[in-house]
């Protein structure tokens, strides 16, 4: 059959390819799963002059993109709001990315946006970009892929709030194993440790259970351990966050295409694929 | 058929014995009306009509009658598009749906880069206070009426749709939407799932064995043209690209996202013809990226092929950091609805469409030198670029007769040593 079709077929057009990495280690498709509609503030938000901001956290590659929520009272319940607020207000203390006081001049700090949390996926293959224009294919390498989701942190801090206040020295559920918390909870183990000696098989059981120790860690552990500490020492830089309509788009994006009409010689052939192939 | 059983299923049990004693069983007739009424409503006209089209369509014989109880309902309530033969029959729905059918559906493709997805109404037309009016069960949303021309006024809502429902009399204080439209009324509103009405009526319908084969011919057929279809967007999609015109100020060039096998090509830019006009807005990038490969996973493999070419083959002593720029092939758009891209080299490789995903995907570029990202558009679809199997065998066999593919090997392995 493939047979058959390739020799009946009849080639109708070409488009010649271009390729062009003017963009190169920076161009990124960012992905939102949960989101099916466009990226874009709420008209309520947009009104009050909100917009989308952005920033990163460039080593350890961490983006954040923050949109405005519709605050309107049928759709948003503000006493959750407020009480959210103020635990995305601790949540952030603690990680020490307190946002600049401008957002809470004597008001209750409150939910007003809603923060999309980056996560790279990695590529399986390479991911190219095609755009036609004038007929021709332009193409240019996409380098990173990031997944972004609602970071909802501060349940967290609720949560972690909640248990503290709630279940205080009586069932004593030790350390909350939570990833994003490594240094209380490595003081709280020490406290753990002092007072509860006389129950020394408990202890042990839980620190297995939670988060093992720092003796018992294994090596990807730690380094897991080292990666979100990493994360959490870096420091956040503001992006400006650039949207289809603004002119840095439209810069951005005409500089993806190939000005060039030079043919660029190619090292490899088809079976590079096959070598290509790990394992084999 | 099907129609016939259900309402005295419910009923004769019921509703014999009292009439058969005396009429003193008034109270437990009392609840029987409600649901078989409207149930009779919904079948009474098929006997009408079912009569009229199977004669007219006798000429398909065997089965055709049943089958066509399904259509001629389709043709006597959707406004004649019963008769037409692409009802989707065999299209995944539910969440999967969306997907295909949001980026695929050729006629209703958006133009602009600006979104795949349905505009948020409420962001164009948006009457300051009137907003989340559709959410409370006060005033009459003025949004709603101007989009789905509704005239209904606050109470009752009457879509003149292909498939009207009919709703019983509102109740005080209830508002009847219509689910389909719920996503128009408000920028929260959810997004209702869509939902093929016709496919569900049908399959009501075919329940009897003697409707299958018609059935699953008819989702043979369809799901067959699907593929053609689906195949024709291919072509569409880079064919009919050329005589754009863009007198919007909107860009109109659609963003595709094409995924090659792991070690693209490499491509190096010949001699020194070029001064590239290419450098236009940053070339910071200082590491080594003669090739791109990404340099997450296959860097063990990409990185050192390209560097030996490049060391070997061009001059240059260190990999100049100059963007890459220039032409590497083409696409060839064949009759039979192929499209494939030929690279240098006898590179040949398939591109066909490649699962649609259904949510957001943004191109994006994140310009650290200006502290922003920088939003490129959205991918309007997705392809695939798969090695051609044919040329990858011809090129095996002829790599095999050759001394050189062993030596190349050799080399990658002596490099990643290195």
């Amino acid at each position: 059959m493939d047979i058959d079709d390739s020799l009946d077929d009849e080639l109708i057009s070409t488009l010649p390819i271009h390729f062009s990495d003017s963009l190169s280690p920076n161009l990124q498709l960012h992905q939102f799963p949960l989101l099916t509609r466009p990226l874009q503030v709420p008209p309520s938000a947009e009104r009050a002059g909100k917009r989308i901001v952005s920033r990163v956290k460039p080593n350890t590659k961490r983006y954040e993109i923050h949109v405005p929520v519709d605050t309107r009272p049928e759709v948003w319940n503000i006493d959750k709001a407020k009480e959210f607020g103020a635990f995305r207000v601790d949540d952030d203390r603690e990680k020490n990315q307190e946002q600049k006081l401008k957002l809470k001049e004597g008001e209750e700090p409150r939910l007003s946006e809603i923060r999309l949390r980056s996560e790279e996926i990695h590529h399986q293959g390479v991911y190219v970009l095609g755009i036609v224009r004038d007929g021709k294919l332009h193409i240019q390498p996409i380098n990173e892929t990031h997944q972004m989701r609602p970071s909802l942190t501060y349940l967290d801090a609720q949560s972690r709030k909640n248990r503290r206040s709630g279940y205080d020295s009586d069932s004593d559920d030790g350390p909350p194993p939570d990833p994003d918390d490594p240094t209380p909870a490595v003081l709280q183990k020490k406290e753990k440790k002092a007072a509860g000696e006389a129950r020394e098989v408990q202890v042990s059981a839980k620190r297995s259970d939670d988060k093992g120790g720092f003796a018992g860690i294994s090596a990807a552990r730690r380094e897991i351990l080292q990666l979100i500490r990493a994360e959490e020492d870096e420091a956040w830089e503001n992006l400006e966050f650039c949207d289809i309509k603004t002119d840095a788009s439209a810069t951005s994006f005409e500089s993806m295409f190939s000005q060039n009409n030079d043919v660029l010689r190619c090292d490899s052939d088809i079976t590079t694929f096959v070598k290509g192939i790990k394992d084999l | 058929m099907a129609g016939a059983p259900p309402p005295p299923k419910a009923i004769p049990s019921l509703a014999k014995k009292p009439s058969d004693v005396t009429r003193q069983g008034a109270s437990k007739l009392k609840f029987v009306p409600t649901l078989p009424q409207r149930r009779k409503k919904e079948y009474e006209p098929t006997p009408a009509i079912v009569p009229s089209t199977a004669s007219k369509d006798g000429a398909r014989g065997r089965g055709g009658g049943r089958g066509f109880e399904g259509r001629g309902r389709g043709s006597g309530r959707g406004r004649g598009r019963g008769g037409a033969p692409p009802e989707v029959t065999m299209t995944a729905s539910g969440p999967f749906a969306m997907g295909p059918t949001l980026a695929g559906s050729g006629a209703s493709r958006r133009s602009t880069p600006r979104s795949n997805f349905a505009p948020s109404i409420a962001s164009s037309n948006s009457g300051s206070s009137t907003l989340g009016a559709g959410l409370s069960q006060t005033a009459p949303p003025t949004l709603r009426k101007d989009l789905n021309d509704l005239k209904g006024k606050g109470k009752e809502v009457k879509v003149e749709d292909e498939d009207v429902e009919v709703y019983s009399d509102p109740d005080d204080g209830v508002e009847i939407i219509d689910i389909d439209q719920v996503r128009g009324m408000d920028y929260m509103a959810p997004e209702s799932l869509r939902r093929e009405r016709k496919k569900v009526k049908k399959e009501k319908k075919t329940e009897e064995p003697g409707d299958v084969d018609v059935a699953n011919a008819l989702d043979l057929s369809e799901s067959e043209e699907e593929e053609e279809a689906e195949l024709e967007d291919v072509i569409e999609d880079f064919a009919a690209q050329v005589n754009i015109d863009s007198g919007d100020e909107l860009r109109e060039e659609k963003l595709y996202l094409f995924q090659f096998p792991a070690p693209f090509p490499t491509f190096v830019q010949e001699a020194k013809s070029s001064e590239t006009g290419g450098g236009d807005v940053e070339m910071s990038d200082s590491t080594k990226k003669v090739t791109f490969g990404p340099d997450v996973k296959p860097a063990a493999d990409a990185t050192p092929i390209s560097r030996t070419a490049s060391a070997v083959a061009s001059d240059p002593n260190e990999p100049a950091v100059q963007p890459l720029d220039g032409v590497i092939g083409r696409l060839e758009i064949y009759r039979s609805g192929a499209v494939k891209i030929r690279l240098a080299n006898d590179i040949l490789l398939d591109v066909n469409p490649a699962t649609q995903p259904s949510f957001l995907q943004q191109v994006v570029h994140v310009d650290m030198d200006q502290k922003r990202i920088v939003v490129l558009g959205e991918i309007n679809k997705q392809f695939v670029a798969s090695p051609n199997v044919d040329a990858l065998l011809n090129a095996l066999e002829q790599a095999e007769k050759k001394p050189q593919a062993t030596g190349m090997e050799g080399e990658e392995k002596l490099l990643t040593m290195s």
